[in-house]
């Protein structure tokens, strides 16, 4: 039986409208999941195994959500996987496992992994996947369609950083968020050209300027490091970004999706050399997820001369688990505060505040201590002259 | 030269492998003493909170022998990977690093080499004779010759596994496994198969005894490390997709064909807490029993375990076993 495919993706950010769009354009139909509440978190803790990562638990109270109430239509659930060491690797089987004890059949998981060796099997197999997820299609439509995508990810990325950077500026509060999200809006349902992308997104970015704010204010830096998805994910971690930026501190991501993609995909040069320089001494050795990348990424914020560090993971996960462990020593060597938030279903919104405005507290008084004494060198200076 | 090996992880696989190398050098073995309290507590106190308790325990092995005046070196190799395109647990390949930051001051008595196994013998070579250098050890041919020793006993300890003797015999019985071949095994009425991560199967501490407690009631215990590999090649096809960590492999394999063979009357795995690999073998286990109808139960260790609570579980999972086998409940 022939029935129409509905495709469907992990949701993560906002860089959903991306991935939407992409296949919008190759002409399929397509299902974001909602974002998780507690209801999806339920079901996919009481669902998946209980000591699997905390991302899977979401994904898949997500996704059978979404196929419950859509029986009639048939999925394909597109799984990006690695091949590694690390457990995301191992997703689209147990997506297909449990969802079938489930009692869901209305779909399929397609998973997308990278090439993995051998290189004369994994070529083929790729492609394979590849023309198993999007069917043939003429190449260029699959390009046009991948930079199209490519495209919106970059626009909404630029604007989630115009954003978080407003946010301890604004004179008004909630002015730029208001700005942001029509911005977001636009950009999510841009037509499907290049061309407009751009100019909506250079319309937005004059908008969000235009916003009142002070830019000259010294504000105390965090550099947020972590598991990807963890990482990127607003509604999982509960929007610990916009929480310290209105906290007034300057933020920044490590990890957004075009690095991410850029910098583990095309092993880009400068990369690499950051990975071997800066983890020398403590994880020399690529153990899977994004764990090398958290201590790469924590001394980087240091020498670019951040105030502190905020690892997020989830509970449980192996690489990061492990970089935690050693997070500890860099702390102590560098002299950067790191402070490690490991979420589950249990995180509650409160407990989490008080932890991130402890930090952030600790982290002015710090600015305070260190300009004091800097001022005091300073006055030693010129009374000695 | 006195070499340290703790007594955790990897111990349990390779231990005959380590043991044949270092002693044809003519240097001591020493290991730690078996998990207890002492042990465990400072593995949990000097390891992160997060991370499982084999790793804990591990630590709390290392940390005992450091602190013993007559051991020079102290063994803590990264094993990344056992088969081919089979890694082990992330964890695990950063091990040095981990004890690296936990005990920093003796950053220096610790040997830690990268160890491919799926590399073939020139690989091995290759990270051995590293090992040696830094015990002072360069003829190169000596270390060839000790590597050949530590093969062999290594094989020798396989075959052991695969006549059914468990590895803790093995370890017992290491100077002499030719005698341990011919040693028979009882034959019991019930059989029970342990699936799992060898580390966490053995170690008898961390898991309320339950091999001991197995065959105290008469019950004949076999583990998945006895299994030959080839015999349960056929299902990667259930499980869709090879898991990439060799121990899961095989603890999840091993545990479906002793679900299918008839004569094991039931599977029990034992896992550590937070360990996210056995998270994924267990559900899929869980799964395939649900198919084939075999008792199935999951034991999961963490620091708090009391004994009380996993006998009485034991007990129930032996009873449901005799009752499926019609003998019905002994009064005991």
């Amino acid at each position: 039986m022939h029935r129409k495919i509905t495709y469907t993706f992990p949701r993560m950010g906002y860089s959903y409208a991306a991935f939407e769009s992409f296949f919008k354009i190759l002409g399929y139909d397509v299902m974001v999941p909602d974002p998780s509440n507690s209801k999806t978190l339920k079901e996919g803790v009481s669902n998946s195994p209980q000591g699997m990562c905390f991302p899977f638990k979401i994904l898949l109270g997500q996704f059978a959500k979404l196929l419950k109430e859509n029986p009639d239509k048939y999925f394909k659930i597109v799984s990006l996987e690695s091949y590694g060491p690390c457990r995301f690797g191992y997703y689209s089987p147990l997506y297909n496992k449990i969802l079938e004890d489930m009692g869901v059949t209305n779909f399929e998981v397609v998973n997308v992994e990278g090439i993995y060796p051998p290189w004369y099997k994994g070529v083929p197999r790729f492609i394979k996947k590849l023309v198993k997820l999007v069917g043939w299609h003429a190449p260029w439509a699959g390009v046009r369609a991948f930079v199209i995508a490519g495209w919106k990810v970059y626009a909404v990325e630029r604007l989630e950083r115009k954003f978080y950077h407003l946010i301890p500026r604004e004179k008004v509060s909630g002015s730029s968020e208001k700005a942001f999200n029509r911005a977001f809006e636009r950009i999510h349902h841009a037509p499907n050209k290049v061309k407009s992308i751009k100019k909506i997104l250079n319309e937005e970015l004059k908008k969000m300027d235009q916003i009142d704010h002070i830019d000259d204010v010294e504000l105390p830096k965090v550099g947020l490091v972590g598991e990807a998805y963890m990482l990127m994910d607003y509604s999982n971690n509960l929007e610990i970004e916009k929480k310290l930026a209105y906290m007034g501190v300057d933020i920044d991501r490590s990890l957004w999706v075009t690095n991410w993609t850029l910098d583990r995909l095309l092993k880009t040069k400068q990369h690499l050399k950051h990975m071997k320089e800066v983890n020398k001494g403590y994880l020399d050795f690529f153990i899977g997820g994004d764990g090398q990348e958290s201590i790469m990424n924590t001394i980087l914020y240091k020498k670019k001369g951040f105030d502190g560090v905020i690892q997020v993971l989830p509970f449980g996960c192996l690489p990061e688990t492990a970089a935690k462990q050693i997070l500890s020593n860099v702390s102590e060597d560098y002299d950067v505060p790191v402070l490690s938030l490991s979420f589950d279903e249990q995180t509650g919104d409160a407990g989490f505040v008080t932890r991130l405005e402890a930090f952030v507290d600790m982290l002015k008084s710090r600015r305070e201590i260190k300009s004091k004494e800097s001022k005091a060198k300073k006055a030693e200076s010129v009374t000695t002259r | 030269m006195k070499i340290g090996i703790p007594r955790g992880l990897y111990f349990y696989v390779y231990y005959p492998l380590w043991y044949g190398f270092f002693t044809s050098l003519g240097h001591d073995v020493i290991l730690s003493m078996p998990t207890n309290k002492e042990i465990l507590n400072t593995g949990v106190s000097s390891a992160v909170d997060d991370i499982c308790i084999s790793v804990k325990v591990y630590h709390g092995h290392v940390k005992h022998l450091l602190g013993k005046k007559d051991v020079d070196h102290v063994f803590v190799p990264r094993i990344v990977s056992e088969d081919k395109y089979k890694y082990t647990c992330p964890k695990l390949a950063a091990m040095p690093d981990l004890i690296k930051s936990a005990f920093r001051k003796n950053e220096k008595k610790l040997l830690s080499v990268v160890m491919y196994m799926n590399q073939g013998k020139k690989a091995l070579h290759e990270a051995f004779s590293e090992v040696g250098k830094k015990i002072g050890e360069n003829d190169d041919r000596k270390i060839k010759k000790a590597l050949k020793a530590g093969i062999e006993l290594q094989d020798k300890a396989t075959m052991c596994l695969r006549k059914e003797h468990n590895f803790l015999e093995v370890v017992s019985s290491i100077q002499n496994l030719d005698s341990l071949l011919e040693k028979p095994v009882k034959k019991e009425r019930y059989t029970v198969a342990l699936a799992g991560f060898p580390y966490d199967v053995y170690d008898g501490y961390m898991n309320g005894d339950v091999i001991k407690r197995l065959q105290d009631t008469n019950m004949r215990v076999v583990v998945t490390d006895m299994l030959e590999p080839k015999l349960y090649k056929h299902y990667t096809k259930y499980m869709i997709k090879d898991l990439f960590w060799h121990q899961a492999n095989v603890a999840a394999k091993g545990g479906m064909y002793y679900m299918d063979s008839k004569d094991i009357d039931g599977v029990i795995t034992i896992s550590s807490f937070n360990c996210g690999i056995s998270a994924v073998y267990e559900k899929l286990l869980d799964l395939y029993s649900k198919e084939t109808g075999k008792p199935l139960m999951h034991i999961v260790v963490d620091e708090q375990t009391g004994d009380a609570g996993l006998v009485t579980r034991i007990e129930a999972f032996l009873d449901l076993i005799r009752v499926k086998r019609g003998d019905g409940l002994v009064a005991s």
